[in-house]
């Protein structure tokens, strides 16, 4: 569990009584931002007809957000396209800096995690509000409902509801330290084992590190995709 | 899962300390939590900021321009594929004016070329015949003078014979007379 451990780097400081300083979890974020804007700005330095291999990577990224936002959340969200696609590229750079020996996995955090899926919550909630009024509640009552089961379907509705920050974050979470986690007791073992009997678990530490790539990137999708989905059920009323 | 990972997550937000010490789970230790809230608002924020106001636009651009270069080349491929056509088309054209021209050229040509060597032919037969014919007339003008100059000379000739013969001058116009009358009766056997 040490590679989660938050620790000070340089000093301390305190604002009205708060500990602000700066930590190696600020460090990595500082890290994952600046690869994404470097990646960024070189992909989109020069304006060529024919692409070079970054500058195609960044209209991959470009073209895959732009296509998850339009699939599950239509037109209507073109507003909110640069702040999902800061978002994925945010939750998949601090996912796979994390994947590195001996970084840290800003994502591994609860309260990192959380305080995403808040905001996101609350920023729907209230872009739900603005776009529809108190019609927004009527995404807590599903039509075709029996009016017998009515009661008991809208609680199921407002508790998941509000569940969904919880559920946002902790996946994300769970997801990324479980991995981690996994690679650790793995690599563990390998040592343990010794030279006879270290290789079962060295080369399933092998595999798991393809699957927790794979886990890194599924993540940030679904952190994503999910965020689309929020952000359409605000902005389109189905229910 | 899920539900059970979120009341695991309340129990241990109610009591961090307690489960933090026993587990030993890192994220769970608040000291750091207002830090983490602090940076990650701020690098999150100039992330989002640097993003929407510079680079998206940017690639943006970048694409937008790419699709409408992509689509003014294929609309210019197909207007000179269609000029090319119209172009074909007239040069085809043109191919079969030309042909049409040739053949009434040649046939043109032709009819003149029969016509003139028709008329060439047609005058210089006319010539021959006249010629023909004119040589006719010298021939029977020819006849007619040798008739009387052998008239003339049968008269002398008779006139003399006689007088030698007989020794007596005769009158040459009864000389001339009956030669005539034999010649005449026997012109026929020497034309």
């Amino acid at each position: 569990m040490q590679q989660f451990t938050v620790h000070r780097i340089g000093p301390e400081i305190k604002i009205a009584g708060i500990d602000l300083s700066f930590t190696n979890a600020s460090l990595f974020m500082i890290l994952s931002a600046t690869l994404i804007l470097l990646l960024l700005f070189v992909g989109s330095k020069e304006k060529k007809i024919i692409p070079d291999k970054i500058q195609l990577i960044t209209e991959m990224f470009y073209s895959f957000v732009a296509k998850m936002i339009s699939d599950t959340a239509g037109s209507k969200a073109k507003p909110y396209f640069p702040f999902i696609f800061s978002l994925f590229m945010f939750v998949l750079f601090c996912n796979m800096v994390g994947m590195l020996p001996y970084s840290f996995t800003v994502t591994s955090h609860i309260i990192v995690t959380l305080i995403m899926a808040l905001f996101i919550f609350v920023a729907v909630t209230i872009i739900g509000f603005i776009k529809h009024g108190f019609k927004y509640l009527s995404i807590f009552v599903p039509s075709g409902v029996p009016t017998v089961l009515m009661p008991l379907i809208t609680i199921i509705e407002i508790i998941s509801y509000l569940s969904r920050p919880v559920s946002l974050s902790v996946r994300l979470f769970a997801n990324m330290m479980a991995g981690h986690t996994m690679l650790k007791v793995f690599g563990g073992f390998v040592v343990s084992l010794g030279i006879l009997g270290g290789w079962l678990p060295l080369s399933f530490s092998v595999a798991l590190t393809g699957l927790e790539i794979l886990v890194a990137f599924l993540q940030a999708y679904v952190f994503a995709i999910l965020t689309c989905i929020y952000l359409n059920d605000a902005l389109n009323l189905h229910h | 899962m899920k539900s059970f990972l979120s009341f695991i997550l309340i129990i241990v937000s109610v009591n961090t300390d307690l489960y933090a010490a026993e587990a030993g789970m890192p994220q769970l230790d608040p000291t750091y939590w207002a830090s983490q809230v602090f940076w990650l608002i701020l690098v999150f924020s100039i992330l989002y900021i640097s993003i929407a106001k510079f680079y998206l636009p940017k690639i943006k651009n970048n694409l937008d321009n790419r699709e409408n270069k992509i689509k003014e080349d294929l609309e210019d491929a197909n207007k000179f594929k269609d000029q090319s056509e119209i172009k074909l088309k007239e040069y085809e054209k043109i191919l079969e004016n030309a042909k049409k021209e040739v053949s009434k050229i040649y046939l043109e040509s032709k009819n003149n070329l029969d016509k003139e060597i028709r008329s060439k032919k047609d005058k210089i037969e006319k010539e021959i015949e006249n010629e023909i014919v004119k040589a006719h007339r010298e021939i029977t003008a020819l006849k007619k003078n040798s008739i009387t100059s052998i008239q003339n000379i049968s008269v002398n000739i008779a006139g003399n014979i006689i007088e030698n013969l007989s020794g007596d001058k005769l009158n040459e116009s009864s000389v001339k007379a009956v030669v005539e009358d034999v010649s005449k009766k026997n012109l026929d056997k020497y034309l």
